[in-house]
């Protein structure tokens, strides 16, 4: 029984993952808020991040996964609660790849909506202390 | 609970004679099979095809009142050596950038513009162009067009701008 289960939450994983978005409205958002810095496929130029293959990496810690909605460009961004949740779940989906290594589990708008109350006030400095933490959390594994 | 049990196991007999296992991989491998095959049937590709990657338009892209470029400000490339999608040769296209969305006359659909600046040469001089639909001052400035947007390139110098579709509006229905 548990193995039949088992096999249908496999199945119907992807499916209730793919309600959660709405692909036209997520890349519409993206496009409108994002891509004009991150690019059409999240590589990024020169100062700009790169996103693609890379931004799974965040949700290794909590303050990572916190990071990627206190960003400036997440929490200060014209997006509602609702559709910055839909489009940070669906960059994860579309460019995160193989760098998502542990469970993802998706923004919600009251989560997004709490985070970006706390938007960060100083990035660069921020961002290199996580990735230093990142490395570390991973050496421990 | 002894007659649940005895019904049950009555049903489960008769599912049994009646069935076989095959039967069940059967139906199964045909409904994959089918599921599969549906985006192949002329429907489905009819039904992808309503969303036009490239609008049907109408206008002259050297004249400033081209739909495209309600919210641009700089100089066009069409008149600089270049096309609304290409960058003149000698320069070399900003892949950061500044998008807005504009509403196609000959279709009526607001598509997603991308206003993509050509960098690397002196201001090109001809044709200026300043409509700056939907512009926002510069502390909204992912959505201003009065700073200078050669960013991601080797150069900033500032020739002229594109305005390139990059996909159709998402509206709420």
């Amino acid at each position: 029984m548990k193995r039949v289960l088992t096999l249908w939450l496999a199945l119907l994983g992807p499916l209730a993952w793919g309600e959660d978005i709405n692909p036209e409205r997520a890349l519409f958002n993206y496009q409108m808020s994002c891509q004009g810095c991150h690019t059409p496929d999240g590589s990024g130029a020169n100062a700009v991040p790169r996103m693609r293959d890379v931004v799974g990496m965040f949700l290794v810690t909590e303050a990572g996964r916190e990071y990627l909605v206190r960003v400036p460009g997440s929490a200060v961004s014209a997006l509602s609660d609702a559709d910055l949740a839909e489009v940070l779940n669906w960059i994860i989906q579309e460019f995160a790849g193989a760098s998502v290594t542990v469970p993802f589990q998706p923004y919600t708008p009251q989560e997004v909506g709490r985070l970006r109350q706390h938007p960060l006030p100083e990035v660069v400095q921020y961002r290199a202390q996580l990735l230093a933490d990142i490395a570390s959390a991973k050496q421990r594994e | 609970m002894k007659s649940l049990d005895k019904l049950f196991e009555q049903q489960a007999r008769q599912l049994a004679q009646r069935s076989s296992r095959r039967g069940m991989l059967k139906t199964l491998g045909g409904l994959l099979v089918g599921a599969g095959s549906i985006p192949l049937l002329p429907v489905a590709r009819a039904a992808a095809a309503e969303a036009p990657a490239r609008p049907v338009e109408e206008g002259d892209e050297a004249n400033c009142d081209y739909w495209r470029y309600c919210a641009i400000d700089g100089f066009l490339c069409s008149c600089c050596g270049g096309t609304k999608n290409t960058c003149p040769p000698g320069t070399e296209m900003s892949p950061v950038t500044w998008i807005g969305t504009c509403r196609n006359p000959a279709d009526g659909r607001n598509y997603v513009i991308s206003y993509n600046d050509c960098c690397g040469k002196s201001s090109c001089g001809a044709c200026l162009c300043q409509r700056d639909e939907g512009d926002r001052p510069p502390y909204r400035p992912d959505k201003t067009n009065d700073i200078n947007w050669c960013l991601g390139t080797s150069s900033a110098a500032y020739h002229c701008s594109t305005a390139i579709v990059v996909g159709v509006a998402f509206e709420n229905k």
